[in-house]
């Protein structure tokens, strides 16, 4: 009669892997807060406004802010009312990077924000609920001597959501709205060194389009990209973590497979558990590297949604196979009410994803927020997913009370037992209490961490030696779930040493070669007792 | 033979007195207009700077008012020249709108005489100038203008390696630190004055400082927070410029007082505390802080043109401002542009209106 490693693990043993995690787990912190840059850099671009006099020359259509052949720039637009400069011949040209750098594939991804300094004046007031329309276009080039190629061009509207603190008189006049920034772009790979991007607001007043938009100033850009130190880094761990993961899985299904029984629906949701765990750490990034993956992005949250999606079915699974009642479960559909809402759930959020990243494949300016049906369609998702989760943590709560509630029944009942089954339950019992120390300790880190990294500034400073908070987050936060999965793996594999073994007469009635599943259907080894009724009735109560 | 002797010995005089002679205080600040200019008259970027653009900022350089090593800076940037031009305009035109309805309306006449001075005055120049500064450059950073910028600063890697890693600093810090080199401020002497002109021009670059914005944007999965990146936003300069009218209203006289501990001398404000006499509060490092006590700029002097003749709102501060003199009361009839339907961008059409508008003057 066999259980999992963890029982028939002595103590000293079981401090011995603990410490070994705990020590993976400290250096798992430490490469992030001390080896790795911060996770993500901001990079602010203003952007120069240019004036477009291609229908004279016919030169080529996009236009540089700076450097060689760059194009005749305003300085403001006082200067293009003098000079009878129409709207639509004024672009506003932002190259990526700034000048003398180069962006590189180990950059990911880069997302920007737009930002409009919009001043105010007594006869060109911002309008309720103004919306503008930017006519946008992307470009890429590798050399800073080749023609610019087109990556993008989209006509995009975006809401202005501004507000005005001081009074709207002639005194404040020049003074600039405080204006939410509106999401820009975001492409899933920097494949490229330089990029260009041409804005123009195309006025037109029979359409209203671009009417009311107040005496725009400038347009600013923020750029957001990851690291490329926090990129090798990243690579690195997930290039380490992948073997180790697939090893211990592979040990693991060989145990599985050594016995002579099936295996129960437990082990085969932790195996799945460590495979959903190696598709996020196989290092397919690499790839990135080499080839313009622009799904890159989306197929990170996919892989990321099937491990959680993973997680959370694991736990709610485990607690029913240690409910120690009657029920005969050991199987998924045993379970719908409970994984019914993680799939629903997971499945609003993927749609949701594949409506703003998914589309962003075809059009890196598409965002669902900017128009009110979309704003309200994501809403909704998010709201489904939301309720989902709640009824998830609700049930899953309720059975973590049951189990406890059995638990304490079965405990007053314990000394009463035949040792195979006194055995039997206190190391049910004791399976559950580790792994429910183990789950809360992990999600408490995760909490915590993730709240020290949203207060503090980015990075703590102790004397010579800088930290980086949200690196140390990331990678401290991922070698955790990982060393979660693995130690799973390990510590709950079937065991193959025996009850009997320990005690010199195995008169329990129990043949000691048979294998006593993970699950507690105890009723299939022997009928209930007397004892055991009584137990039951307890726990009914 | 005896006259000559005499001769060089006035001559090895001459030369020992200029030798003795103090080195010409720090510039602590910069302005690039001597007051003589006017600023209209100061040219305003034109399409010229499109071309050659190797000589022209060259030329450029040689045309604003620099000391040799600020020159050599500037020949070494090209996006130099054209963001300090951008800079004393900032500067003139914040100062002209905020002390638009003060007795002194910060004009160029009289500047240079003033900038000699150690009144309130001269403080919020400094600090103007440099809180100007220092936008320009952090402006000019973002706008690609000038070539080194905030990777600059990153003291370990090489350049490329420390933006390809990701160590760059942000353009604030960047300006900040070129414009401590640029203005010189390593020497401090024992002058009242230049101590008091670099606790201005740090009161300016301090200002920009604390008008940063901290936003941030959550890009996580599916946009979540689990990934949140920050950063910081300059505010508009009208914001900075209303600031530092503040800290003008507020400004603290000083005086110096040697420190017998340190050995060096510092700065002294009035006691705020009182508990401690004899150890004078040293000015905070917000506050403005002068040493003289600012002249009416009522009259016509070295320092102003005066008030006579500007145009005061009557319900608001004629009396202060025509310091009692009184004030010319004129009606005329004025023709303004009204109605007007302006459209982003560069399109306006008016309609001409005739009102009557009776206009305050000072008197003589």
């Amino acid at each position: 009669m066999a259980g999992a490693i963890i029982e028939n693990m002595s103590t000293k043993k079981l401090c011995i892997v603990g410490g070994i995690l705990l020590v993976f787990q400290v250096i798992a912190f430490l490469v992030g807060g001390l080896i790795a840059p911060s996770p993500t850099t901001a990079v602010p671009y203003t952007s120069v406004k240019c004036i477009d006099i291609r229908k004279n020359h016919h030169k080529t259509k996009w236009l540089m802010p700076w450097g060689p052949n760059h194009c005749e720039k305003l300085k403001d637009f006082d200067e293009a009312v003098s000079r009878q400069i129409e709207a639509n011949d004024i672009v506003f040209a932002v190259h990526i990077p700034l000048p003398s750098k180069e962006m590189s594939p180990w950059f990911q991804f880069m997302l920007f924000i737009m930002q409009l300094d919009i001043a105010f004046k007594m006869d060109n007031d911002l309008k309720e609920n103004a919306e503008i329309t930017l006519d946008v276009s992307l470009a890429y080039r590798d050399d800073m001597f080749d023609d610019w190629e087109e990556i993008a061009h989209a006509i995009e509207i975006r809401k202005l959501k501004c507000t005005f603190g001081s009074p709207k008189t002639l005194e404040s006049e020049g003074r600039h709205y405080d204006c939410d920034f509106l999401p820009f772009m975001e492409i899933g790979s920097v494949a490229h060194k330089y990029y260009l991007i041409n804005i123009r607001l195309p006025v037109n007043e029979r359409k209203g389009i671009n009417v009311g938009i107040g005496e725009i100033k400038d347009i600013r850009l923020v750029g957001i990209h990851q690291n490329g130190g926090f990129t090798k880094v990243w690579f690195a761990m997930k290039t380490f973590l992948t073997p180790s993961i697939l090893i211990i899985m592979v040990w693991y299904w060989r145990r599985i497979t050594l016995m002579t029984r099936a295996p129960v629906l437990l082990e085969k949701v932790i195996f799945a558990l460590g495979i959903s765990m190696t598709f996020i750490n196989i290092p397919v990034e690499w790839f990135s590297i080499g080839f313009d993956w622009t799904w890159m992005l989306l197929f990170g949250d996919i892989r990321q949604g099937i491990f959680y999606a993973m997680l959370l079915s694991f736990w709610i699974i485990f607690c029913g196979e240690h409910m120690m009642d009657q029920n005969e479960r050991n199987r998924l559909s045993g379970y719908w009410k409970q994984v019914g809402p993680i799939a629903v759930g997971s499945f609003c959020l993927f749609i949701f994803d594949m409506c703003e990243r998914g589309v962003q494949l075809k059009n890196p300016f598409y965002s669902i927020w900017t128009t009110e049906v979309g704003t309200e369609l994501a809403m909704a998702f998010i709201i489904v997913a939301g309720i989902c989760l709640c009824l998830y943590f609700l049930f899953l709560c309720f059975m973590v009370f049951q189990v406890f509630r059995n638990i304490s029944g079965k405990q007053s009942s314990l000394p009463a037992m035949s040792k195979a089954r006194r055995l039997h339950y206190e190391g049910l019992i004791f399976r559950f209490k580790f792994l429910m120390l183990i789950t809360l300790a992990c999600a408490a880190m995760t909490v915590i961490f993730f709240i020290v990294s949203q207060v503090t500034e980015g990075h703590w400073k102790w004397g010579d030696i800088t930290i980086q908070v949200n690196s140390a987050f990331f990678t401290g936060i991922y070698g955790m779930w990982n060393l979660y999965v693995f130690a799973l793996m390990f510590l709950y594999a079937p065991s193959h040493k025996n009850y009997g073994e320990d005690q010199s007469n195995g008169d329990l009635g129990v043949n000691s070669g048979e294998e006593l599943q993970l699950t507690t259907t105890i009723t299939h080894v022997d009928g209930p007792t007397e004892v055991y009724k009584l137990a039951r009735k307890e726990a009914q109560e | 033979m005896r006259s000559a002797a005499a001769l060089s010995r006035i001559l090895l005089l001459i030369l020992l007195l200029l030798l003795l002679l103090p080195p010409p205080p720090p510039a602590a600040a910069y302005f690039g207009l001597t007051g003589k200019e006017a600023l209209t008259h100061f040219p305003s970027l034109g399409p010229s700077t499109s071309s050659a653009q190797g000589k022209v900022h060259v030329k450029q350089c040689d045309l604003l008012k620099l000391s040799r090593k600020q020159k050599r800076l500037c020949r070494r940037e090209p996006g130099l020249a054209e963001t300090l031009r951008d800079a004393i305009r900032l500067g003139i035109m914040e100062c002209q709108y905020q002390f638009r309805s003060e007795r002194w309306n910060c004009s160029l006449e009289g500047r240079t005489s003033l900038l000699k001075r150690g009144f309130k005055e001269t403080a919020f120049l400094y600090a103007v100038s440099s809180a100007a500064l220092t936008h320009s450059l952090a402006r000019a950073c973002s706008a690609g203008r000038m070539e080194r910028c905030t990777c600059d600063d990153s003291p370990d890697l090489e350049n490329r390696k420390a933006w390809q890693w990701g160590v760059c600093g942000d353009n604030l810090k960047y300006s900040t630190k070129f414009l401590k080199k640029f203005l010189g401020q390593k020497r401090i002497g024992k002058d009242l004055r230049a101590k008091v002109d670099i606790h201005n021009t740090n009161v300016g670059i301090k200002a920009v400082k604390n008008g940063l914005k901290t936003t941030c944007k959550c890009h996580g999965v599916s946009g979540s927070c689990a990934v949140r990146t920050c950063w910081k936003q300059l505010s508009p300069f009208h914001e900075i410029g209303r600031l530092l009218k503040l800290r003008y209203d507020d400004a603290v006289k000083v005086f110096s007082t040697t420190n017998d501990a340190v050995g060096h001398s510092e700065l002294a404000g009035p006691q705020r505390h009182s508990h401690s006499p004899k150890h004078p509060a040293s000015p905070r490092s917000t506050d403005l802080v002068y040493v003289e006590d600012s002249p009416s700029f009522c009259r016509p002097s070295k320092y102003s043109l005066g008030t006579a003749g500007r145009t005061c709102s009557r319900e608001g501060n004629c009396d202060s401002m025509c310091c009692g003199r009184g004030y010319n009361t004129q009606s005329r009839l004025v023709t303004f542009s009204c109605h007007c339907q302006v459209q982003w961008c560069c399109y306006v059409e008016c309609q001409q209106c005739m009102q009557e508008e009776v206009v305050y003057s000072c008197k003589q």
